[in-house]
């Protein structure tokens, strides 16, 4: 049987990588709390690969986000 | 009765889960940013891929400093939000990068069916369904 981990477990263990993670526990809030890494790469397609798991499924990165965030990014872009 | 959403307050944005149900019934979880210079809510491409929505993703070349680059719509049936279960949502389905960590950008068409006070410093976001009088 594979083993439960935490969230805080899952980004010690595989940093920077994207995991599917099944058999997953929530909190109130709908934050992931813990569950089976099912998959993980630090190569997003290889997670998201089909065919899917035939079982609920959250997906999660435990890197940073470099996400350019929304008028921020368009005012640098045009130099605003 | 509002729905109650704890966020980290410490991260550099809102970060929320999005539940979609898949084309086979299972319940996915994806992670999104409340983004409000996003008219509408967008998918990630991969994401609806994996959920059975799409067939498959075009290759895209993103501009460095631009938002997502959209190519599609799609209506998903199921949705949850912030404990809201939110039916035959249309939302973009877009190119992200995938450094950016996220499959979803919650967008502004939320905002119009919801009413969402935000307190910042304790990391709650509260949501109550807004009633649309129609004639």
């Amino acid at each position: 049987m594979e083993k439960t981990l935490t969230w805080n477990e899952m980004k010690t263990i595989f940093p920077d990588e994207w995991l599917l993670i099944t058999d997953f526990t929530l909190d109130q809030s709908g934050h992931l709390m813990c569950g089976v890494v099912t998959r993980h790469s630090i190569d997003k397609d290889e997670v998201y690969r089909l065919p899917a798991i035939n079982k609920p499924s959250a997906f999660k990165y435990t890197g940073e986000s470099t996400f350019p965030g929304g008028w921020r990014a368009h005012a640098e872009h045009h130099h605003v | 009765m509002p729905n109650i959403t704890t966020f980290n307050s410490g991260a550099p944005y809102i970060y929320l889960s999005i539940f979609v149900a898949a084309e086979n019934g299972s319940l996915h979880e994806f992670d999104a940013i409340f983004d409000t210079g996003a008219p509408r809510t967008e998918f990630s491409d991969s994401a609806l891929q994996y959920a059975g929505f799409i067939s498959g993703t075009k290759p895209v070349i993103i501009k460095t400093g631009l938002q997502s680059q959209k190519y599609g719509k799609i209506v998903l049936p199921h949705i949850q939000i912030c404990g809201h279960l939110i039916e035959n949502l249309e939302v973009f389905v877009s190119h992200f990068e995938k450094s950016w960590g996220i499959d979803a950008l919650i967008g502004l068409d939320f905002l119009r069916q919801f009413k969402v006070e935000i307190d910042y410093s304790k990391g709650i976001l509260t949501s109550d369904k807004l009633l649309i009088l129609t004639k």
